[in-house]
């Protein structure tokens, strides 16, 4: 029995991240879990302590886990499939190459093999277990008695340490695998930003007979924008909205909410403070160096970059009936983005800003009408930027250019004759099921199976995970931006496309001001 | 020590200067944290009083006026929450789970509701000449403490952003008295009255105990603020036509409501005076605050940094400034909220709802919620 025990530690090279392995080579001191967590203030200690008694063997860890990504531990679990990915592991792999991802697909394989198998060992052992206990309790000689007892004893130990290092295993697992992308669309074009595919283009660049102005100074002109003052009461990147302007972002807002809601989506205003966990789930990173989200002091919660987050947050670790399906959502939020790591990248004016309002739509639904509904939500979003008469092209976004979560992303950029230059203005993504499965978000189906393997529960189906889209129905400062540098005319004024105009009173044109 | 002096004069002078340098060296820094001790404690000492105002804590607050009645219900009627639940307007549970007690979505007809409020509210006073304004809701902690609020106590209601001097806003109020701070106005400039939409973020840390029922106390809501910057000898003036608008925009929505004339215990550290309505909230069966009013006259100017300099020019006298032009004084500032859309939200359902479980859209609100006139029970 000792003996297998040893083998089997020899034979599993956990990998153990840099801090933990730190632990194995310094005291622990208590302060290190504030020091160096500060925001986690969820007790990590008892995991920490057991780390000392583990037996398990501490290896090298693979260069590219950093002890930054080890600090961000998430206290949650996906619900990774983890036997497809073993089963796929070649376009597994070429889709993570494809998405620059920086995921370790050997390191998951191979937890993933030492879990199987640690597990297994596990259940072994249990099974063991009560044999012996069977087994005591017939009649015995005392000496086989005394060592049915040792026995009993030393494979309770072993069990309880072989079940933490199960324990560390998954979580270990978890880890690592929480960083593999989505997989990708078969239609995506391969590579950077330059492959993005064009599907559509719409309109063309308005030609000007006089010098035009940009929305800076446009808003400068015609007293719609501060940035000083607020540059002053808050930093740099945040602005106050003035008159016209103020009706003009009631009036995108509103136009906006009647538009999506004739095509069936509900309307909703959630909130701007979540847990950190729910950011998570959804596939940012709340902690990571160049976050884009702002923390709230002292308290595990963050300020939303999107109304995406609260919206995925809605149905998490539920069940939903399929006939609730689809469920569609528009939202308003105002959103918040540190916009940290931006420098260099275009951030002018309204263009980049840490604080916006937003409407967004959000689909759950089944797996087969996932594409269906990425095409719905990029037609709403092509046919109010038609609407408003902009010129734009929606692109097919390449493998590098996806954010983890996307199966799939559409982006519209429009033309801002102020900048000279396309600028994006929204982004439709197909989630697949990579936001259900760290949500929790289930349907069950509604024709209940045959008989079968995948039965479930008594007699109901088994649940699947659902999909989740996320698109972009109207950013104000970047519609603010197309608006004002399109519609601007020779005298300064600019004029308001005609569907917003009863949004705004009936307002047709924003007029420079006497002074 | 420039004239020609004997050297062992020369000499003593020299020590001289050396000991009262040395002295001054001292003396200045000694200056400084006198001048810092007494800022610190003299922040403390809250505004004066209007002489009006009746002296005592919040029994002793004076009504100023009463608005209609409390509407007789002939059926069992049901709060905010319950309207809410059955119709499907508002969801706390989800908010609990992603965010945390004291969160909630709104869905359906309260998003046209809300949105309803705040156009409406907008448009109308717009009408008596406030300019409208969107704010940053993220600000410099030093602008919270110069407005009134204590960004860093105990019991704070203010949350703080991680990593940075900033905080998360708790009205607009304060990103408007920040837009003009450190400035002279031109005399001509004033008044400036100014209409702002912002969401709100409180703690409500201390609030336990206190009413904190569904809407009416939660982190964050949308609210539609007035801010006046003026003459001292127009504030008065403003407070009362501050308040006159809100009691015009709550009577326009049919709500029983009474203006107290708050007693300086319930005063904040800023206000000179202090108006706040309650509403009749049938759910609770108690009057609830949907706004206040303040006049803080020079409080905050003095702290933001605001003054204005007088149109005419002085007689020559002891009170002139530089060169030709009249010595700046301080303005007076004024706050007073048009639409605080939670509370606004409760006393509509509450008071409007029916006995078939619809609730009625008061007639100025169904314009901004294209025609709505009735939020009705959804079929299942």
């Amino acid at each position: 029995m000792s003996l297998h025990k040893l083998r089997l530690a020899a034979a599993v090279p956990v990998t153990i991240s840099t801090f933990s392995s730190r632990l194995f080579l310094k005291p622990f001191p208590n302060t290190l879990t504030l020091g160096l967590f500060s925001r986690r203030l969820q007790p990590r200690k008892p995991l920490l302590v057991r780390a000392f008694s583990a037996s398990a063997a501490v290896q090298d860890i693979p260069a590219n886990q950093t002890t930054v990504s080890s600090a961000r531990r998430p206290q949650w679990k996906a619900s990774i499939d983890f036997k497809w990915i073993r089963d796929n592991k070649e376009a597994v792999e070429i889709n993570i190459k494809n998405r620059n991802s920086n995921a370790d697909l050997d390191a998951v394989l191979e937890l993933y093999e030492n879990m199987v198998n640690l597990q297994k060992e596990v259940e072994r052992l249990r099974e063991e277990r009560n044999n012996v206990a069977k087994k005591m309790k017939g009649k015995l000689e005392p000496s086989e008695r005394d060592r049915l007892v040792e026995e009993g004893k030393y494979l309770k130990e072993s069990l309880v340490s072989l079940e933490e290092d199960l324990v560390k295993l998954k979580d270990e697992l978890q880890h690592v695998a929480q960083s593999i992308p989505n997989m990708t669309h078969p239609d995506v074009p391969v590579g950077g930003e330059d492959s993005s595919a064009i599907r559509k283009e719409v309109g063309c660049p308005r030609e000007f007979n006089f010098p035009i102005k940009d929305h800076l100074q446009l808003g400068k002109d015609l007293d719609l924008i501060d940035f000083d003052s607020a540059a002053e009461v808050s930093g740099s990147k945040f602005f106050y909205l003035k008159n016209e302007a103020v009706l003009l972002e009631m009036a995108l807002l509103n136009w906006t909410l009647s538009q999506v809601m004739k095509k069936g989506y509900t309307p909703l205003t959630t909130p701007e403070i979540v847990r950190s966990s729910i950011v998570e789930k959804c596939g940012f990173q709340p902690r990571g160096d160049n976050t884009q989200v702002y923390s709230i002091d002292g308290t595990d919660q963050c300020l939303i970059g999107t109304a995406e987050i609260p919206l995925g947050g809605i149905h998490m670790d539920s069940i939903l009936l399929e006939s609730a399906l689809p469920l569609k959502y528009i939202a308003f939020s105002h959103c918040f983005r540190t916009e940290a790591g931006a420098a260099g990248a275009a951030t002018k004016g309204l263009y980049r800003v840490h604080q916006f309002s937003k409407a967004e739509m959000f689909v759950i639904c089944r797996p087969e009408d996932s594409e269906f509904f990425h095409h719905e939500l990029i037609q709403i979003e092509e046919d109010l930027f038609t609407s408003l008469g902009l010129h734009f092209k929606t692109l097919d976004m390449a493998t590098a250019d996806l954010g983890a979560p996307a199966y799939r992303k559409f982006d519209i950029e429009a033309w801002m004759p102020g900048f000279g230059r396309f600028g994006e203005i929204s982004s439709a993504s197909n989630c697949t099921d990579y936001q259900s499965r760290r949500l929790g978000i289930r349907y069950r189906p509604s024709e209940p199976l045959q008989t079968g393997p995948n039965k479930g529960k008594a007699n109901l189906p088994a649940t699947k995970f659902v999909h989740t889209l996320n698109a972009t129905a109207c950013a104000v400062p970047r519609m603010m931006v197309c608006l004002l540098e399109n519609y601007q005319q020779e005298d300064g004024s600019v004029v308001i496309p005609e569907p917003l105009r009863p949004f705004m009173g009936g307002i047709e044109l924003i007029k420079p001001k006497l002074k | 020590m420039k004239g020609k002096l004997e050297s062992s004069e020369r000499e003593r002078l020299v020590e001289e200067g050396k000991n009262l340098k040395e002295s001054l060296v001292t003396l200045e820094e000694d200056l400084v944290k006198l001048k810092d001790e007494l800022q610190h404690v003299a922040q403390s000492i809250p505004n004066m009083t209007h002489p009006d105002v009746p002296v005592g804590g919040e029994d002793s607050s004076a009504i100023r006026k009463e608005v209609g009645c409390p509407r007789e219900f002939n059926f069992p009627i049901k709060d905010h929450l319950q309207l809410g639940k059955d119709l499907d307007l508002i969801d706390f549970d989800s908010a609990a789970e992603v965010s945390g007690s004291k969160f909630f979505y709104l869905k359906n007809e309260a998003v046209l509701l809300e949105m309803a409020l705040l156009n409406w509210t907008l448009s109308q006073v717009m009408k008596k000449g406030y300019t409208p304004l969107t704010t940053p809701e993220i600000v410099r902690s030093s602008i919270v403490e110069k407005c009134g609020f204590q960004p860093r106590g105990d019991n704070t209601q203010v949350y703080s952003i991680d990593g940075t001097d900033q905080c998360l806003i708790g009205t607009a109020e304060i990103p408007l008295g920040g837009i003009h701070m450190d400035s002279i106005l031109l005399e001509s400039a004033l008044p400036l009255k100014y209409i702002a939409f912002s969401h709100c973020f409180r703690t409500e840390a201390g609030a336990a105990g206190a009413a904190t029922k569904g809407l009416y106390r939660v982190h964050q809501f949308s609210k539609a603020e007035m801010f006046v910057i003026c003459r001292p000898e127009d504030s008065e003036f403003f407070h009362h036509e501050l308040i006159q608008i809100e009691e015009d925009l709550f009577t326009s929505l049919g709500l029983h409501f009474k203006t107290l004339d708050m007693a300086t215990a319930d005063l904040g550290a800023p206000a000179y005076r202090k108006f706040d309505i309650e509403a009749w909230m049938p759910g609770f069966g108690r009057f609830g605050e949907i706004s206040s009013a303040s006049n803080c006259t020079d409080y905050q100017s003095r702290r933001l940094g605001i003054r204005y300099r007088p149109s005419e020019p002085l007689q020559t006298g002891p009170k002139k400034g530089k060169a030709n032009l009249p010595a700046t004084k301080f303005v007076h500032t004024l706050n007073a909220t048009a639409c605080a859309v939670p509370r606004m939200m409760v006393c509509l359902l509450e008071n409007y709802q029916q006995e078939d479980g619809s609730v009625v859209i008061p007639e100025p609100l169904r314009p901004f919620m294209g025609g709505i006139e009735l939020i009705k029970p959804k079929l299942k």
